[in-house]
């Protein structure tokens, strides 16, 4: 073959000169519906004349979702888990995880029993003691006692107190970078192997009035007191629950 | 000879040997022979860039991603929901809730619609320990806690559909039975669906039924409809594919009534007697509350 390569590489020039000028044009004539073609009825997806599979998203292995049973809003307040989720060893049984709030699960707890200030005379089986700062508590299914006249009071979460579990029924409520577990007006923490009383966090959400919270009446507005935190009522999610402020 | 020059060869013959020794009619046929075949590249670039599919290799027919029946089924139940001006109808349903046990219990509650079209909504939503209400006049949505007597309202534009996604987005309040309620339950759903089929035909507490099944992604929809002329929902069911456990919310629906006017004071809230207006928190709200607890 004695054609120059110079040669060679000029036809390729004018070649994919062509090929660009060329590339428009089929795009135009494959966006032109032929003249035969019937037009689209009203508003009917065209789905089913040329199927095509939407791409389905990646998701991380494990979301939450604030409501179920809608398509509308399937993707709407989806709530990334963390990845590898939270061991199971750290969670306490009977915790309710999700966050659909709108789903009632409802079982009674021996502390929804608690009364500030009711005495007995012998403490209920399976107590334990606490100290807390030197003072002498019993702790047993969510209610804490204190001696008092020979008697024991049922007395209101001491901030500090080291349990082994929270209560079963406890609730899981992440706030502030933290997770909480929430049973009988206390909030608990993980603290080494045991979980401990914190003080109550301002600003957080709860689903349930702590046992005994009292009505009361701030700045003219309904509000529930409890061991000196309030909880006002208000709709999150559609449903009732209390967040918890200081007047 | 270079690998151009031979496959221009073969599409190309030289027209005579005594021509060949011609560089320059040579390099003339290179680029007619390139001028040529540029259309066919840009319409191989083309089919390539829109994903076009290659001819089948095989005689295995390619499915539609919606099979064409379904989609007949659930266009039908739609048109039938979103012409009705007004209906009536009862839910029960069944919500799975995990703990962190590993043990999965359900949650149950009971729910009354009564929709009118375009702009009235009321439901009672019942359950165990709650008893709720909600209104929508056109104007406003009204939740009522009828165990606590709290009421609470926000403003609303003047379309159910609107109104549905105000409440959602901004309140994370998701009406029960929503895409029930939307002015076309059809596209509401198909706009979402990625593949759908018939199961086929399955009787819902006695009443006999054709069984679809569409995936909405990482989310499986089921829908249960009534045969006949009166195609309704008689039974749904979401999987959640993505969460921890799959969890399933199940909806039974009964007492279908389009008969019955739907007047006014159905869907106008009267606070009762003794009840306390709450605030209804702005999902932002939510979370500035909690950002702030956490400084």
């Amino acid at each position: 073959m004695n054609v120059p390569h110079s040669t060679s590489w000029k036809a390729i020039g004018v070649g994919l000169v062509a090929f660009l000028v060329a590339l428009p044009l089929a795009y135009a004539q494959r966006s032109e519906p032929s003249r035969g073609a019937e037009p689209s009825r009203g508003s009917e997806p065209q789905r089913m004349s040329e199927p095509q599979r939407a791409p389905v998203q990646q998701r991380p292995a494990v979301v939450d979702r604030f409501n179920h049973g809608t398509v509308r809003h399937v993707d709407t307040h989806v709530v990334q888990q963390p990845v590898g989720g939270r061991p199971a060893y750290h969670t306490p049984p009977h915790v309710i995880v999700g966050h659909d709030v709108d789903a009632d699960v409802h079982r009674h707890w021996p502390w929804h029993d608690f009364a500030f200030g009711r005495r007995w005379g012998v403490l209920p089986i399976g107590c334990i003691s606490v100290f807390v700062n030197g003072a002498p508590y019993y702790y047993g299914d969510g209610i804490y006692y204190q001696p008092s006249d020979g008697s024991y009071q049922e007395v209101y979460p001491p901030v500090g107190a080291d349990i082994p579990q929270p209560p079963d029924g406890a609730i899981e409520i992440d706030a502030g970078g933290l997770t909480y577990y929430y049973a009988g007006g206390a909030f608990y923490v993980q603290q080494d192997n045991g979980f401990v009383v914190a003080s109550t966090p301002i600003g957080v959400t709860v689903p349930d009035l702590p046992p005994g919270a009292i009505q009361v009446s701030v700045n003219g507005n309904l509000a529930y007191q409890f061991n000196g935190v309030y909880y006002q009522p208000m709709f999150v999610d559609g449903v009732t629950q209390y967040q918890t402020f200081l007047p | 000879m270079n690998r151009i020059e031979r496959i221009i060869n073969f599409a190309f013959p030289r027209p005579s040997p005594r021509r060949s020794g011609c560089g320059h009619a040579s390099g003339l046929r290179l680029t007619i022979a390139a001028c040529a075949l540029a259309p066919f590249l840009a319409g191989l670039a083309v089919l390539s860039a829109t994903g076009a599919p290659a001819a089948p290799t095989s005689d295995v027919a390619v499915k539609p991603a919606i099979d064409p029946r379904a989609n007949e089924l659930l266009k039908r139940m739609g048109d039938y929901l979103g012409q009705a001006q007004s209906f009536s109808v009862n839910a029960e349903v069944w919500q799975d809730v995990a703990l962190s046990s590993g043990q999965r219990v359900q949650a149950g509650r009971t729910i009354v619609l009564q929709v009118r079209r375009p702009d009235r909504f009321h439901a009672e939503v019942r359950s165990t320990r709650g008893n709720h209400g909600l209104f929508y006049d056109g104007k406003s949505i009204t939740l009522l806690n009828r165990v606590q007597n709290f009421y609470g309202s926000i403003p609303a534009p003047g379309s159910l559909d609107e109104a549905l996604d105000m409440a959602c987005d901004r309140f994370g309040i998701t009406m029960p039975l929503e895409d029930l309620i939307v002015s076309d339950p059809y596209r509401n759903v198909m706009q979402k669906a990625v593949s759908g089929y018939d199961v086929g035909p399955v009787t819902v507490l006695g009443v006999p039924c054709e069984h679809l099944a569409f995936s909405l992604g990482a989310v499986d929809w089921q829908i249960w409809i009534e045969d006949g002329a009166k195609p309704v929902p008689r039974k749904i069911v979401f999987t959640y594919k993505d969460e921890d456990g799959s969890p399933e919310f199940t909806a039974i629906l009964s007492n279908w009534d389009f008969e019955t006017k739907l007047p006014d004071f159905l869907f106008t809230f009267e606070p009762p007697a003794g009840a306390s207006k709450i605030t209804v928190a702005q999902i932002k709200a939510q979370n500035d509350a909690h950002a702030k607890e956490g400084k």
